[in-house]
């Protein structure tokens, strides 16, 4: 129900500008002004949750694509689905998973929605599954968001984020939204963290899709 | 440097200079701790302005030390000869300077300021997205020049690179240089002891060589270092003065790379957490998120939190009433997941400590929960919605609730939450924070809500632009009550409240360093103040009636606290009670008089010479080697 996730805006190997180098500038004006003697911390001022309700980010977002030798191998989250049936990634293996992070009440979720509703539906039938982790929820708002987009895949309840924080060692999501590849190996190919395109995550879904396990 | 400066006045004997070098030395040891010691520094930053070029210039000719003073005196055509070492030589003297230290740090203030009067991308991005949309020309230009994310622009990174550099450089030599003043011998004593500030001659009827060595044992065991000479012996004390020094000097450093580290692998953030949840410390779990350089969303502490009960107590009368008397959040924790659960009590200035990080509690306020069902019956929202308090004395929140997925129409409300609310002449307001009477009162819309496309919104306000109110009684609700929204568009039920709690958390592992490092800071000035250097100096003699003469000279610098006096009094009571000799004149202050006494004896140094203080050292006089290694 908390509405207010930081979307990080750094992508792997991407030189891009972000906001953790205002609190680095901020320290560093701290340890200058001590330096010169003249002693005079509390550069570094502290925002709270409440002084400030917009904290996105926007722009900024990036695709990584881990080649086949250097994926790093998902966890086996499990969970329970919003219409309350179990969900255990590992039951998934030998198929391409897409797993997309997201929430009713986040404005770059519901603008790629249309597209992740879209390729769930033409790749229906083949071997890709789509799930969705539906963060920082309240359950009714995610069924009305799934009936609004006519998303016809499951997505896990996570209200607790354990299943974000399981992916804490590996590739965590950095942002609402982040969608992530998975081959069938049951490895992270590829994560885009931000809004999906329809062209770009259907393009990473047919390379890893191509692929023999 | 310093004292190669000076112009030569007159040539005292190579001993005197060298003992009045004192003075020099050490006020250019410590000019960083003292208000005269900044004066010298800026006579240095002058001067390295002027020589640094013509030293350069001169290295370039003649690279041996030695040579390049001697070239440096010839006019040199500066700056077309001068090769790339001799510029980065120059260069590196430069940054290193105290004056650019100074004006980087003022272009640092400088820099911070259209930080805090222009939006910033890393805190307000929907006010840089404003602004782009009001002025676009001027906020292409702005953009440009990084103006919109100012403590992430190349040009302010440079400013406190170069400022950090600089740092470094200045105090890092320094640092060396203070190892070897602390090692360093006494000098030779003077050759008139009679002109030195306190000084007192006696004459004993031990050989001279018994008299030298019975002082020479007697200032070893008031743990003066010794050192001597044919007729001589030189005891220097309060070394720990350089040690203090040199604590400050290297806990400065210290300071400087704990800060560092911080910036580099700290983090802050903060969440809002509502009773009966939980969250994981993982970055799509976090309001605002603040990482060091070097933290990834994988480097995060993966410890989860959940608050089960949170209990606030204010005070109930006099006139301070409806102040927090205190606040107890009972969370549970996990270190990581997988972990078993343990209790703690958060309360103000009582953190939470997990794995390094710190999670304070810093606020609280009201979730009240609604129901709402749209036009076809289904219920869209279920669920607490934090508002925002904007006063204290009644705790009125403020917030918003978003439907935008009802049928067939959005809904949107804004509303107020009054924890004990009272009717006050037909306006409803708060008495208490305590939920006395929690009521809300809300104004509904129904419409498109903006959240398909376009700048993400904040989620404790409604856009209204495509929005339309909704005819709907202002009655306020009191829990269980519903509200019918005209046309057939949907109900909303207040079900209840819940209390929230915002947390900090805050990850720094330069924190205890940086902690010692400021004691020792302090520390070593504190001992770099209050310890003075002072010299003692003895020399035996025979005179021409074959009597043994024993003239004992003192010696310190900024005796502020005037210890010294009484100190050289009672170590030459001592030393010429050792000698078996009673002090013929007590230790004089204006050794004037005294040196005037006994120029004829000694017949050394002209009167002119009879100057009160030390006088000015000159360079044609052979230095104690060790004390030339110190600029």
């Amino acid at each position: 129900m908390l509405r207010l996730p930081y979307f990080a805006s750094r992508v792997v190997g991407a030189a891009v500008r972000s906001p953790r180098r205002a609190a680095v500038g901020a320290l560093v004006a701290a340890a200058v002004v001590l330096g010169a003697a003249a002693c005079d911390a509390g550069a570094t001022a502290q925002d709270t949750a409440i002084g400030n309700g917009s904290s996105f980010v926007t722009g900024n977002y990036g695709t990584t694509v881990f080649r086949s030798g250097a994926r790093p191998k998902a966890p086996d989250v499990e969970g329970t689905t919003l219409t309350g049936s179990k969900f255990k990634l590992s039951t998934d293996r030998g198929s391409v998973v897409v797993m997309n992070f997201w929430g009713s009440w986040c404005t770059p979720c519901r603008e790629e929605a249309p597209a992740l509703g879209t390729l769930a539906r033409n790749f229906a039938g083949t071997d890709v599954r789509f799930v969705g982790v539906d963060i920082r929820d309240d359950p009714a708002s995610a069924e009305a968001f799934m009936r609004t987009f006519r998303i016809g895949y499951p997505s896990v309840n996570d209200p607790n984020d354990l299943v974000a924080l399981d992916f804490s060692g590996t590739v965590p999501p950095a942002s609402i939204p982040t969608t992530l590849v998975i081959d069938r190996s049951g490895r992270i190919a590829a994560r885009i963290v931000g809004q999906a395109s329809y062209s770009g995550l259907k393009a990473l879904i047919k390379q890893v899709k191509a692929e023999q396990e | 440097m310093t004292w190669l400066r000076n112009p030569p006045e007159a040539k005292p004997d190579a001993q005197a200079a060298e003992a009045a070098g004192l003075d020099t030395t050490l006020a250019s040891d410590g000019r960083a701790t003292t208000a005269e010691g900044l004066r010298h520094a800026a006579a240095d930053i002058q001067d390295a302005a002027a020589e640094g070029l013509r030293h350069a210039a001169a290295d370039v000719q003649d690279a041996t030390p030695e040579g390049h003073r001697d070239a440096a005196a010839t006019p040199h055509p500066a700056g077309l000869s001068l090769g790339v070492v001799g510029w980065l030589r120059w260069g590196w003297r430069q940054l290193t300077s105290m004056r650019t230290a100074l004006v980087l740090l003022f272009l640092l203030a400088a820099g911070s300021v259209p930080g805090s009067l222009l939006p910033q991308e890393g805190t307000n991005p929907a006010s840089v997205a404003q602004y782009y949309s009001s002025h676009p020309v001027l906020a292409r230009v702005l953009g440009d020049l990084g103006l919109f994310n100012v403590f992430g622009a190349p040009w302010f990174a440079a400013i406190y690179i170069l400022l950090f550099t600089s740092l470094v450089g200045c105090v890092l030599p320094r640092t060396l240089r203070l190892v070897g003043s602390a090692r360093q011998p006494p000098p030779r004593a003077p050759g008139n002891l009679s002109r030195l500030p306190f000084a007192v001659s006696y004459a004993t009827p031990l050989a001279p060589e018994a008299a030298l060595e019975s002082a020479a044992k007697a200032l070893s065991g008031k743990r003066f270092r010794l050192r001597t000479g044919p007729g001589w012996v030189s005891a220097e004390k309060g070394y720990l003065r350089e040690v203090g020094n040199l604590l400050f000097h290297m806990a400065l450093l210290g300071l400087l790379v704990s800060i560092g580290l911080g910036g580099l692998f700290g983090y802050k953030a903060d969440r809002l957490l509502v009773t009966g949840t939980s969250f994981a410390n993982t970055v799509t779990a976090l309001d605002e998120f603040h990482p060091g350089r070097l933290v990834g969303p994988d480097n995060l502490q993966p410890f989860t939190v959940a608050l089960d009960r949170f209990s606030a107590s204010y005070v109930t009368s006099g006139t301070l009433v409806g102040q927090p008397a205190a606040f107890n959040a009972k969370i549970r924790y996990s270190a990581s997941p997988g972990d078993a659960m343990h209790s703690y009590d958060l309360a103000v200035n009582h953190p939470l400590i997990v794995d390094g990080a710190r999670v304070f509690l810093i606020g609280h306020g009201y979730a009240p929960e609604f129901r709402i069902t749209d036009g076809t019956g289904r219920v869209v929202f279920d669920g607490a919605v934090p508002f925002v308090p904007v006063e204290t004395t009644g705790l009125v929140s403020e917030g918003a609730i978003k439907v935008p997925d009802a049928n067939p129409k959005g809904l949107g409300f804004v509303g107020v939450f009054l924890p004990s609310a009272i009717d006050v002449g037909g306006k409803l307001e708060s008495y208490f924070p305590a939920p006395n009477n929690p009521m809300v009162s809300l104004v509904s819309y129904a419409g498109n809500l903006g959240m398909n496309s376009g700048p993400s919104q904040s989620v404790y306000s409604l856009d209204t632009a495509g929005l339309h109110e909704l005819a709907v009684s202002p009655k306020p609700l009191a829990i269980g009550q519903s509200v019918k929204l005209p046309n057939g568009l949907g109900t909303l039920t207040y079900t209840g409240y819940r209390q929230w709690i915002s947390l900090a958390i805050t990850y720094d592992p330069g924190q205890s360093a940086a902690l010692w490092s400021g004691i020792a800071v302090l520390a070593g000035l504190l001992l770099s103040f209050m310890v003075r250097r002072r010299r003692v100096f003895v020399r035996a003699s025979t005179d021409e009636t074959g009597n043994t003469i024993v003239d004992l000279g003192g010696l310190t610098r900024s005796d502020a606290a005037g210890g010294f006096e009484d100190e050289f009094a009672g170590l030459a009571t001592e030393i010429s009670g050792l000698h078996q000799a009673s002090i013929d004149a007590s230790p004089s202050p204006d050794p004037g008089l005294e040196a005037a006494d006994r120029t004829d004896r000694e017949g050394s140094g002209p009167s002119s010479h009879q100057g009160s203080g030390p006088s000015s050292p000159d360079q044609s006089d052979p230095p104690d080697p060790e004390q030339s290694a110190g600029e």
